[in-house]
């Protein structure tokens, strides 16, 4: 048969009538039409449905294997030191806990509503921690913080809206200059660009306040210790720390919970054309949730630096690491989860160090990272979500 | 005229180069206007000011004639003025809408034969037969060869642009290509007097270069963002520190080590691959990145006593062949790692154009569709992970033979990021491109900002402002870097030098989901 | 033997079942269309038979051996080759390339090859790039063998992912929704092109709505509704399958229809 006509500007050649000419080229390669055996390898068909199955296993008990091994950990640190170190131990890592699920609710803020890990998160938690010494020398709360308890509350509640303002605008710039015209833009570009601002603010730290680690004088704020248990001594500073953090997680609960701006930001986050439609403005959406994230960075740094005493120009970088690991150990997206996932990346990177010694906690919680993202990327308590072909 | 003799040497780059553009003629164009300044003022930077009239062109412009040698140096600095200011005369023409005529290209053409010829004259005047009652009384420090080698090739360059404009334009990576290899061939001739400058081109220029055009693979052709490139780096240097120095007592020679670095690299480069195949784009970067930041703080604890730690292993071998003694001179490092660039140039850009580097693409472009049409997704992505790493392996193994000592500082975070810089800054997925990325961007971090932190003390103890002196700029990088990224994400996406098909996707922004996604078990 | 066999497939997504248990048989040579209303789990079955989903129960079997769990590349390699129902072409790859991306699996060029450019390397690309203007050309597009798939008029695009599919060398061809959003004129030369495809040998299974081509080319058709299968038949038996009407057309619909 032959096909004679087609659209003008694209004709079908005519097809020669297969019976006709062996020769003639045809559409379907006659050779191909015999019957063929699956050549691949005998290895690679013998190991591939294993393969399968303990991924599938690993996968669908990430959660009770990470937890069953933090559980170990905290035993094993118990049968070295006894409940004394056990306790120092479980301390330090609530300490840290909290700071990481402060800061990974900003990741998982922004990576809920614009899909982007904000790679420059981590640095505005860093550059935060100076806005916070900066404020605290400009208005010489250092004197005021020790002088008095009353005196303390007063420098925190200058110090910690100063700091969270000046951290929310920071976000919301860049926000605004970095990552709201790429918005539609494949993921690498404003992926690059992410890290690109993460680069920038680094470096402008860097030249500011130089190499070295710089020391802060709001170590001195809170001093002495609120109680001892056993031989663990609880200093008011961790009080201070694990109570700022459940305070503001649980602040920022009911703000997204209950507000306006709350309901918008979880539409916009589930589908950010039906926003739109909705009459939401999706751009003060997304800036809010940067501000927000950013804000509760800097409460994080005003913390830290409270706690720690020390702050650094790269200090963000591999504590954004974390937190980002932190948030997607709760499932990127999910406000409670990242709290939760900070206190446990806590435990992993405190119990973690006590046994593999300190130097290793922060390969340890990359290892994490990498695990759950190769295993579990929807988190501990995600759910696995199919796309349509 | 030279179009017509360099058709007849019509080098097969296959059809499908289609990335017709100008870029490549204004970088050869300005170049030349570059370099012909460089060699004019170099004497003057170099020199006290020269006595009476010598060889530098300004010398003889600022006095009276005296005899044929001043003469012919009239001419060539009317040449030379002529093809410095005319590529700008043209550009404002051009903005403004006006175009210069064929005309125009023929008289530059033929100026700058002029002022090759007359440089070559010269140049054998002086100091071959120091002719010097043809040009006045003239000091021992009166020309520099630098100088020549500059004032020539800018010449031939301007020759070359404006003589066969058509082919560059039509041919551009192969101008691209002719324009600089000989430079890069006869760069240790040029700047015999100054090694330092060598052993920047041969050690940041080249490592980096190798490093950025392995990221190309991964990034640009597989479309696979990679942040931990530098693992892989490390891994080539530790293997060539390991079996080339005195911590295990093994001294192979540097041309195994290179073999042995990239195998060794493109082996891990696989193995860490795998577990990211089913990830997202975003997911990937962050995964590679965690591995980028284990194996140097593997390195840095000691794993199994192999590393030497924190202050990494030192000591390591500089190859020795009789007259041939890397340690002594960098200009052998120099022209090996030419050789070495060249030929893994030559080979990724086969690949590109072969079965698999079409493969990449098409996995790149849709994995699902890519999936359904017969490719594996699974080894096609790790072979350009493989092949990426191996490249990073190789400059690895060199940079450990270089500086004679590999350390996990050296495989630190912002070594990815300078190289995805690079990649970004040229053109994402465009080997030219990552070239002239590589060029541009080790010149300035590597060259500039180290040489500024002097440049600026010596201004400020002549000038008197101390506070110049005060300012380090080689902290300046990470902002160099960071603007750069962002730079070019929002204002020209596909890099300096884009590739046709990568450029329209990075501003297009549709993108496929994965076949991870599509299965449901990511 | 048949061709294809799929012995009662179930496919579930969370709760939702989108192919419930359906079973049907393709004979070598024969043009079998699927049909049913939107979301009926015609693409889902797609999708089962060339591996994007794994099924959650039943066994698929190609030429005699199961199908079921292999990865796509592999069952695109035992010869079955497919088009999308939202055009997925390769956007900024050539035309040509494009249907040389569906040569990949079978060339034996490998990566040193290519690495080298050895003369083995370049003569299988000249063939294989001759074979690939050769069904372009047979395709009318010959014109566009130079421009990026996504340049190329949407009609042409369609015929385009077949000149794919065709180079990845299958027995059976599965068409998704062909002729979606082609004009009457695109529409028959589609129909005579899956004529002669079918009388080169070719076995075809086809997903479509437009049901004066599905009439037209098909042997048989297996209707799906809501996941389970409805009806199979001639043309002719289906047409009349109350079932069949009442799925498309609503309860009652049959009455209306019949005493019309």
């Amino acid at each position: 048969m032959t096909i004679q006509s087609g659209t003008p500007e694209a004709p079908l050649a005519p097809l020669g009538d297969t019976s006709s000419g062996v020769g003639s080229p045809m559409l379907v390669d006659q050779r191909s039409l015999a019957p063929r055996r699956d050549q691949s390898n005998e290895l690679v068909r013998s190991v591939g449905p294993v393969v399968r199955v303990a991924y599938g296993w690993i996968s669908k008990h990430f959660a009770a294997v990470l937890l069953g091994m933090i559980l170990v950990a905290i035993i094993a640190t118990f049968k070295q030191g006894g409940l004394d170190l056990m306790g120092q131990q479980l301390r330090n890592a609530l300490v840290l806990g909290a700071i990481y699920a402060l800061v990974a609710i900003g990741y998982t803020m922004v990576y809920g509503i614009i899909e982007l890990i904000n790679f420059a998160h981590g640095d505005v938690f860093a550059a935060a921690g100076f806005y916070a010494v900066f404020i605290a020398s400009t208005f010489h709360l250092d004197s005021l913080a020790t002088g008095s308890f009353g005196g303390l509350i007063l420098a925190l509640i200058i110090v910690f809206p100063l700091s969270m303002l000046g951290a929310g605008i920071t976000g919301v710039v860049i926000e605004f200059v970095a990552y709201r015209r790429l918005r539609d833009s494949p993921r690498l570009a404003p992926l690059i660009t992410a890290i690109g601002v993460s680069f920038l603010i680094e470096g402008i730290m860097l030249v500011i306040e130089g190499p070295d680690n710089v020391a802060t004088n709001q170590a001195d704020w809170i001093t002495g210790t609120a109680f001892t248990i056993g031989g663990v001594s609880v200093a008011w500073t961790d009080i201070f720390v694990v109570g700022m953090a459940l305070f503001l997680m649980f602040a920022l609960g009911e703000f997204v919970r209950r507000t306006r701006l709350g309901k918008a930001m979880r539409s916009t986050a589930q589908d950010r054309t039906a926003a739109l439609l909705c009459g939401i403005n999706i751009n003060r959406t997304i800036s809010a949730t940067f501000f927000i994230g950013s804000a509760l960075a800097a409460a994080a740094a005003v913390i830290y630096s409270i706690n720690y005493g020390d702050l650094k120009w790269n200090l963000g970088f591999h504590l954004g690491i974390i937190a980002f690991t932190a948030a997607v150990l709760g499932g990127i997206g999910n406000i409670v989860g990242a709290g939760v996932g900070g206190f446990i990346i806590g435990l992993i990177y405190v119990f973690g160090g006590s046994i593999f010694g300190g130097e290793w906690s922060e390969s340890l919680i990359f290892a994490v990272l990498v695990l759950i993202l190769t295993f579990r990327p929807v988190g501990l308590f995600g759910v696995e979500v199919t796309t349509r072909a | 005229m030279l179009e017509r003799f360099l058709s007849l040497f019509r080098i097969d780059t296959g059809k499908r180069e289609r990335n017709q553009g100008t870029t490549v003629f204004w970088i050869i164009a300005g170049t030349a206007s570059a370099l012909l300044l460089m060699g004019w003022l170099l004497p003057w930077f170099v020199n006290d000011y020269s006595a009476g009239v010598g060889y530098s062109a300004q010398d003889a412009l600022v006095s009276s004639p005296t005899g044929i040698g001043t003469f012919c140096i009239y001419i060539m600095a009317v040449a030379m003025i002529m093809l410095v200011v005319s590529p700008i005369a043209e550009a404002i023409a051009r903005a403004r809408g006006r175009a210069f005529g064929k005309r125009a290209d023929r008289i530059r053409f033929i100026a700058a034969l002029v002022g090759l010829a007359l440089t070559a004259v010269v140049w054998f005047l002086v100091s071959v037969i120091q002719e010097e009652p043809l040009f006045g009384s003239f000091t021992a420090g009166t020309y520099t060869d630098s100088a020549v080698w500059l004032t020539m090739y800018g010449f031939a360059m301007a020759a070359l642009a404006y003589g066969a404009r058509d082919w560059v334009v039509a041919r551009q990576s192969v101008a691209f290509g002719v324009a600089a290899l000989p430079f890069g061939i006869f760069l240790p001739l040029m700047f015999h007097q100054a090694p330092d400058f060598l052993l920047w081109a041969a050690g940041s220029l080249a490592i980096y270069m190798l490093l950025a055009l392995g990221l190309n693979v991964v990034v640009g052709f597989a479309g696979l963002l990679d942040l931990g490139y530098a693992a892989f780096f490390a891994i080539g240097g530790y293997a060539c520190a390991s079996f080339a120095s005195p911590i295990h007592n093994i001294h192979l020679p540097l041309w195994v080590l290179i073999f042995l670095g990239a195998a060794v690299a493109s082996m891990f480069g696989a193995v860490l691959g795998a577990p990211t195949l089913r990830l997202r784009g975003d997911y990937l970067a962050i995964v590679t990145l965690g591995f980028g930041e284990i194996i140097p703080d593997l390195a840095t604890n000691n794993v199994f006593n192999l590393t030497g730690g924190a202050n990494g292993i030192s000591g390591i071998d500089q190859p020795h062949y009789g007259a041939l003694d890397f340690s002594t001179s960098p200009r052998w490092y120099y022209w090996s790692l030419l050789i070495v660039s060249i030929l893994v140039i030559i080979f990724l850009r086969n690949i590109e154009r072969s079965r698999v580097g079409r493969a990449w693409v098409a996995l790149r472009e849709d994995e699902v569709a890519a999936a359904a049409t017969g490719i594996n997704t699974t080894t096609t992505k790790l072979l350009a992970f493989a092949i990426g790493a191996s490249v990073s392996g190789l400059a690895g193994a060199f940079y450990g033979s270089i500086v004679s000592i590999v350390s996990p500082d050296d495989f630190s975070f912002s070594v990815s990021i300078a190289v995805l810089s690079i990649v970004v800054l040229g053109g994402i997925g465009n080997i030219v491109g990552v070239i002239l990325g590589s060029f541009i961007l080790t010149f300035v971090i590597f060259w500039v900002l180290p040489n500024m932190n002097e440049w600026t003390t010596t201004l400020s103890t002549t000038v008197h402002v101390p506070a110049l002196a005060g300012i380090d700029f080689s902290s300046y990088t990470f902002i160099i870097y960071g603007l750069a990224l962002i730079a070019m994400m929002l204002l020209r996406p596909g890099g300096l030098l884009p590739s046709r098909a990568r450029r329209i996707e990075l501003e297009s922004g549709e993108e496929s989901e994965s076949l991870a996604a599509v299965q449901g078990v990511a | 033997m048949p061709l294809l066999e799929l012995d009662s497939v179930t496919k579930r997504f969370g709760g939702l079942l989108a192919v419930s248990n359906v079973s049907f048989n393709l004979d070598s040579g024969e043009i079998l269309s699927m049909i049913g209303p939107n979301g009926a789990g015609k693409t889902t079955a797609f999708n089962c038979v060339t591996g994007l989903f794994a099924i959650s129960s039943g066994a698929i079997r190609f030429d005699g051996s199961s199908i079921a769990g292999l990865a796509p590349h592999r069952i695109t390699k035992l010869g079955i080759a497919r088009t999308f129902q939202n055009i997925r072409l390769f956007a900024y790859m050539t035309a040509v390339d494009n249907v040389m991306v569906g040569a990949h699996w079978w060339m034996k060029e490998r990566v040193w090859d290519g690495a080298f450019r050895t003369a083995r390397a370049r003569r299988e690309e000249k063939s294989v790039e001759q074979r690939a203007l050769e069904l372009l050309e047979l395709l009318g597009l010959s014109r566009y063998a130079g421009s990026y798939a996504r340049e190329m008029p949407y009609g042409l695009q369609r015929r385009l992912e077949i000149a794919r599919a065709l180079a990845t060398q299958p027995r059976l061809l599965l068409l998704d929704e062909p002729a979606a959003g082609l004009n009457t004129q695109e529409k028959r030369e589609l129909m005579q092109l899956i004529g002669v495809l079918r009388s080169e040998g070719l076995t075809i299974l086809l997903i479509e709505h437009d049901m004066r081509l599905v009439m037209e080319v098909s042997d048989r058709i297996v209707v799906l509704d809501h996941g389970e299968k409805i009806a199979e038949g001639s043309p002719v038996d289906v047409r009349q399958n109350p079932r069949v009407i009442e799925a498309y057309l609503g309860t009652g619909a049959t009455e209306v229809i019949t005493s019309a």
